[in-house]
């Protein structure tokens, strides 16, 4: 287990990390979802020991790591550009960690060619041992990246970005592999990444950092469904999110009127998922725990088995609705079209003035 | 299309001047070696076509009017010294160069004060120590206060080319060795120097070459034990004869056939580990 208490690291009195704290379990597919300029390398960084902290501690299972080297603290680190040595084939790549670390190297050849071996299966690199790093692709370039780490069998392994150079299709089947890499070693894995989806698809847990915090630490489905706080909604990329402010009971948003419910008093801004909104005929009244707004539809986007379709709304920006194929046909706007968008009431989500998610009581029955 | 041509022409006769002057005097003076001796001189007309002067150089032809080049010990002495020099400033170089990767206070001094030393003129350098050696009594020699001096001249063209190499390393690949478990000081030894060993090599020829046929700061402060370039200087004192067109030619040809033979090496390496690639493809399909 490691854990992280009140780190904090600036440069040139720019807050980088800020009093971030953060428990890391044994065996346990740990995401971080941050924007980049969140101070996510930074974090990486502090914990592998490249950078040293300006306050608070790092510990791992009991001892204090804060002052260690890199090169005794045991963790594995899996870098964004794989920073393999070029000078080496393959299987030296993934040797050098086993051969010539301080603590405990493994001089017994044969039983390193074993263990090289054995990790090449299991990563996908079976016959390209004697490949030099050069003459290998991406995608196998990131598997030498992660099996030269995992080889030295280490107690937390931090992955930077570990997916953000692979195109698509190698992405979709490396997210698979490297679960399944992580259950069959359990080790744990601490994957930092940009991207909303590969947090959520990947984590076990996730925290979602925002100028050097940890803003949410929590399973990925609850961060989806439930961000605690309007950024985190603004990071996982599936929110329409409305700005204004209520008077008389009512949200008002440039010329947009939406019901709130009671304990909303507060709210600053309502967060409509994509996939809420039903179109419904211009002038419908909504029934009673439906809330919606008139907007023109813009253009639509076709994305295999879904369609997105911009609309501006009356407030006055851009409003996304998402239609899986699924589950309903897609239906032909053209530009201009004015439609109306239906919701209920309880499947939005309101914040208050300092972003925080409040806490509302739906009436009964309403939707 | 017309002004094209006519700017490849114009580019065509540049770089045939171009070439002229680079080889020129080498082509005159390897024509020129081959005068018939002794009493042809350095001068065409080409009265016959003859390998006196070669043998002259090598101490095979018939006793003369014309003293051998006193070369022998001078060149030991020239290339002990380039050895010597290229050791210490490569050395310091990279040293030096591994300290700038990290900011630290005072760099920019430091970095001008190494730089210092090749752009100072190297006639004031060489009497300035010669002066300096004289006040102190130290005697001067080509193996001490020459040593010196050759240093302070080709430690910043070793420093700077170091630094260059180093601008372009990846630190990440350092970072990756200490990740699992390597400390520094073998991260060094099995990561970074082989990354940077080209790099030392051009450092260590820089450094050989200007020390090698370095002139005005060892006039001053080698000595009565001459190095190279100055004994070729003391003939030209007395006479010119075509036996110093041989001995250039022969060192052309000997730096050439060390290239031939670093070229050899390069290819050949490259060769074999293409041929391990394709022998794993083989296996594989």
């Amino acid at each position: 287990m490691m854990e992280l208490r009140g780190l904090s690291k600036s440069y040139d009195g720019r807050s980088a990390i800020a009093d971030l704290s953060l428990r890391v379990e044994d065996d346990e597919y740990l995401t971080l979802l941050g924007p980049s300029g969140s101070g996510k390398t930074t974090l990486l960084r502090l914990v592998a020991g490249l950078d040293l902290p300006e306050h608070g501690r790092i510990s791992l299972n009991g001892q204090d790591i804060t002052a260690l080297p890199t090169y005794r603290r045991g963790l594995g680190f899996v870098q964004q550009n794989y920073a393999l040595f070029p000078h080496m084939s393959v299987a030296d790549n993934i040797a050098f960690g086993l051969r010539n670390r301080v603590e405990s190297p493994v001089s017994d050849e044969q039983e390193v060619e074993r263990r090289v071996a054995a990790m090449m299966d299991l990563v996908g690199l079976q016959g390209l041992g004697n490949r030099m790093v050069g003459q290998i692709s991406g995608g196998q370039k990131q598997r030498v990246s992660l099996a030269r780490t995992l080889i030295t069998e280490p107690k937390v392994c931090l992955l930077d970005e570990p997916l953000g150079a692979l195109d698509a299709n190698l992405r979709e089947r490396m997210t698979v592999e490297l679960r399944n890499i992580r259950q069959s070693l359990g080790v744990t894995f601490f994957h930092v990444t940009g991207n909303e989806s590969e947090a959520l698809a990947m984590g076990d847990r996730m925290i979602v950092l925002d100028e050097g915090r940890a803003i949410q630490v929590a399973p990925p489905d609850e961060i989806f469904d439930r961000p605690a706080t309007v950024r985190v909604a603004k990071f996982v990329n599936s929110y329409n999110i409305l700005e204004g402010g209520v008077t008389d009971g009512v949200f008002v948003c440039g010329d947009l009127r939406l019901p709130v419910p009671d304990g909303g008093a507060d709210t600053r801004y309502i967060a409509v998922r994509y996939d809420t909104p039903s179109f419904e005929a211009e002038g419908t009244d909504g029934a009673a725990g439906q809330a919606g707004l008139t907007a023109t539809f813009l253009t639509s986007e076709f994305m295999g088995s879904r369609v997105v379709y911009f609309f501006r709304s009356e407030a006055g920006t851009v409003f996304e609705v998402e239609r899986h194929l699924s589950r309903s046909d897609p239906e032909t706007f053209t530009g201009g079209d004015r439609k109306r968008l239906g919701w209920p009431v309880s499947e939005t989500l309101f914040f208050d003035g300092n972003g925080d998610r409040l806490v509302v009581t739906h009436a009964r029955g309403a939707a | 299309m017309h002004r094209l041509t006519s700017l490849r022409w114009i580019l065509a006769f540049y770089t045939a001047l171009f070439i002229i002057f680079l080889y020129g005097p080498f082509v005159v003076m390897a024509i020129l070696s081959f005068q018939q001796g002794p009493e042809g001189g350095p001068q065409f007309p080409i009265i016959e076509w003859s390998t006196f002067w070669y043998k002259h150089v090598l101490g095979f032809a018939p006793p003369s009017r014309i003293a051998p080049l006193p070369i022998g010990e001078a060149l030991t002495r020239s290339l002990t010294l380039a050895f010597a020099t290229m050791v210490v400033s490569t050395l310091l170089g990279t040293l030096t160069a591994q300290a700038f990767r990290t900011r630290f206070k005072g760099s920019g001094v430091v970095f001008y004060l190494v730089v210092l030393g090749m752009m100072v003129p190297g006639v004031l350098l060489g009497l300035g120590m010669a002066l300096v050696a004289d006040q102190f009594g130290i005697q001067r020699t080509w193996w001490g206060t020459a040593f010196v001096l050759h240093v302070v001249y080709t430690y910043p063209f070793a420093f700077l080319v170091m630094l260059a190499i180093f601008n372009r390393f990846d630190r990440s690949i350092e970072e990756a060795s200490w990740a699992l478990g390597v400390p520094p000081g073998r991260t060094f030894r099995k990561v970074t120097f082989p990354m940077i060993f080209p790099g030392v090599l051009s450092a260590m020829l820089f450094a050989l070459t200007l020390s090698y046929d370095e002139f005005p700061r060892t006039l001053f402060t080698g000595g009565n034990q001459v190095t190279m370039p100055i004994a070729i200087y003391g003939t030209f004192a007395v006479e010119i004869h075509p036996n110093l067109f041989a001995f250039g030619v022969l060192t052309t040809l000997f730096s050439f056939a060390l290239l031939v033979v670093y070229g050899t090496l390069m290819s050949l390496s490259i060769r074999r580990a293409r041929a391990r690639v394709s022998g794993i493809q083989e296996d594989v399909t």
